[in-house]
């Protein structure tokens, strides 16, 4: 558990190893798409990992990356397949950026750097720790984005197909300033990133020296 | 400071003067948007003051923002009212009191401390918090008021002079008459923001500023000339006289902005040759903007974007071997896109009416004809079903439109009197998606026969 917490620190892919960033862009509006997204990211990115430690020394070097390609698609099929049967809105909600988790580099870079060269235990504490990693970034900049773009925090709406119930709370009662809709945009995105992305540096360092 | 500056003498002098020279600037503002009100009794007494209590609540904000900046991050803080002053000149003044706060805030925490402080900002501080608030809530601006000041509201009716100007060139009775004569645009009797109305104030801060030898004369004298040599050509192939290029030198912030923002000592070149350039592009990018873009104004967009150029600017313009090649090359260049900006601007003219209408179905059904058309505006295709009886519009209804301004054009009735006789000018002034709306029931009256140019 320690060894996780120290990776989703050390090596967190959205604000130290800058991975993965148009996705975290794209579906940071809502609260709620940004934790599934990460809850989808989790689950790929857990079985690549395992099955591609499993097979590390199946492999030859020079066709890694289509073999990886091939296991990683598998996965993120199988995961469409299943969201578009049961929850529908939400496969909706997400759209191009689900199927596009194939392509996403940090699945694909941890994968090749960690998983095809390290045992399965591992493999399983790094796709945890990134993954976990990955959910609280894409958590607080969907935070921050949509508390200011839209006043609100949903965090139960496309989900209400399973749970039978909506649950969206407005944060500030109505004023001029809030909702500032260019949080929403993908310009006020990048603002976001960068301002949270010092933050995270200067508490780091800040730990680091203590 | 740059290695420009011997001392910290000439700077402190450079800032006094370029207050001087706006405090006429401030008062004509308190004059027209706060005298002038009360006494025709359209505002109170917090109306009477708001003008002088806006520049003066923006140069005490970024004060106190930038002495606390300074005091966490134990650096010096200079001229830090300077922004507070042009933002509360630049914005509308109808901006809602804490979107104008807001904008100070920004523009110094974002524009001038982030950079490192006075000296190493790469953008104008004051335009960065200006455009920030004009993107991100001009939908609000707009509905509390925009440009116009409580007298204007009743007397003009009508938006800034420059957002006349969208699909076609206009003339002298849609451009200027609806606010006198030229001479108002001159003395400053328009609507606009507070600073850039008076064109007479701000060419003697200009002269002022030559005499005090604190301005980099180069900058405005290109970006101005530029702007009017090229609206010029732009008004003569579409047949308009000497007054059109007037009119757009005198019209929004182009007087104020070429004089005190593109000047601004640390964003702009240093080299003659630099500033020639910087002068040179920016008025090619304010008329494009002003043309060919959906925005009526042009000036700050251009000095940001153009901000982020001068360190290739001054690279151009320092003299050594290169010099002379590089100098010829750059002014090719700039010869040559102000010659395709002029085509692209006249072109845009032209086209207008044809491409952008499109006839779906039209069925005819006891003597009523009956159109679905399509027209593009701004924001989008508007889609709209017109029935014709007897050579007359008998009712519109507009279908699809993905622009929330339309069911505003349809609530005000414009069209009525429209529908009776096409060649009155109801809507000389409204919005864009009016216009649009216009155009499509005026080609489908063309396309009916009911409409001759």
């Amino acid at each position: 558990m320690k060894q996780i917490l120290k990776i989703v620190k050390s090596d967190n892919p959205i604000f130290v190893l800058m991975l993965g960033l148009c996705s975290s862009l794209a579906v940071t509006t809502k609260v709620e798409n940004a934790f599934l997204m990460g809850l989808c990211v989790i689950i790929v990115l857990l079985f690549s990992e395992i099955i591609a430690s499993i097979i590390k020394k199946l492999v030859p070097d020079n066709v890694k990356i289509p073999v990886y390609i091939v296991i990683i698609g598998t996965f993120v099929t199988i995961l469409e397949i299943i969201l578009d049967k049961y929850i529908h809105s939400l496969y909706e909600a997400l759209s191009i950026y689900l199927p596009l988790i194939v392509v996403n580099c940090i699945v694909l870079g941890r994968v090749l750097s960690v998983a095809s060269k390290s045992n399965l235990k591992t493999s399983i504490k790094d796709s945890l720790g990134i993954g976990l990693g990955y959910t609280i970034s894409l958590l607080a900049i969907s935070l921050v984005r949509e508390i200011i773009g839209s006043n609100s925090i949903t965090l139960i709406d496309s989900l209400s197909e399973i749970t039978g119930f909506k649950l969206v709370v407005n944060v500030f009662p109505k004023n001029n300033l809030i909702p500032m809709s260019f949080v929403s945009s993908p310009a006020g995105a990048f603002i976001i990133l960068g301002i949270l992305m010092a933050l995270f540096k200067k508490v780091g360092t800040k730990n680091e020296s203590n | 400071m740059g290695p420009f500056m011997r001392s910290d003498n000439k700077t402190d002098k450079m800032m006094h003067t370029l207050i001087i020279a706006l405090i006429p600037i401030v008062l004509f503002s308190e004059y027209k948007n706060g005298i002038i009100p009360y006494m025709e009794n359209k505002t109170d007494i917090i109306g009477l003051c708001y003008p002088l209590i806006v520049v003066i609540l923006g140069m005490l904000t970024t004060y106190l923002t930038e002495l606390i900046v300074t005091k966490i991050t134990k650096q010096k803080s200079y001229y830090s009212y300077i922004p507070g002053l042009f933002i509360a000149l630049v914005l509308p003044l109808n901006t809602p009191i804490e979107i104008f706060l807001l904008a100070c805030v920004l523009g110094i925490i974002v524009g001038k401390m982030l950079y490192g402080g006075f000296g190493n900002n790469i953008f104008n501080p004051a335009l960065i918090g200006c455009l920030f608030v004009l993107t991100a809530y001009s939908s609000i601006i707009t509905s509390n008021g925009g440009y116009l000041n409580s007298y204007e509201v009743d007397a003009i009716s009508h938006a800034t002079p420059l957002s006349n100007i969208s699909s076609t060139i206009g003339s002298y009775d849609t451009l200027v008459k609806p606010y006198g004569n030229l001479w108002n645009f001159f003395l400053g009797f328009i609507p606009g923001a507070p600073g850039e109305t008076c064109s007479l104030l701000c060419l003697i801060g200009l002269i002022y500023l030559v005499k005090k030898e604190v301005i980099k004369v180069k900058i405005p004298l290109t970006y101005i000339s530029t702007v009017f040599i090229l609206t010029l050509i732009i008004g003569l192939m579409n047949g308009l006289g000497i007054w059109y290029p007037c009119f757009q030198v005198l019209s929004g912030g182009l007087l104020f902005g070429s004089i005190f923002m593109a000047t601004d000592p640390v964003t702009s070149p240093v080299t003659g040759f630099g500033q020639i350039l910087y002068g040179l592009c920016l008025g090619i990018l304010t008329v494009t903007f002003r043309y060919l873009t959906p925005y009526p104004e042009g000036v700050l967009t251009s000095i940001l974007i153009m901000n982020m150029l001068v360190f290739i600017l001054d690279k151009i313009g320092v003299r050594n071997s290169n010099y002379n090649k590089k100098k010829i090359i750059s002014l090719l260049v700039i010869f040559i896109s102000m010659i395709g900006i002029i085509f692209a601007i006249n072109n845009s003219f032209k086209k207008n009416n044809d491409e952008n209408f499109n006839i779906i179905s039209k069925t005819t059904k006891n003597n009523v004809t009956t159109y679905i058309a399509t027209q593009k505006s701004f924001r989008g295709p508007i889609k709209a079903e017109i029935k014709i009886k007897k050579n007359k519009v008998i009712s519109y209804e507009v279908l699809e439109s993905s622009d929330e301004y339309i069911n505003k054009v349809i609530n005000m009735n414009y069209l009525d009197d429209l529908m009776v006789d096409p060649n009155v000018d109801t809507i000389s002034g409204a919005t864009r998606s009016s216009t649009a709306l216009k155009q499509l029931i005026i080609n489908v009256m063309k396309d009916s026969g009911i409409y001759e140019e």
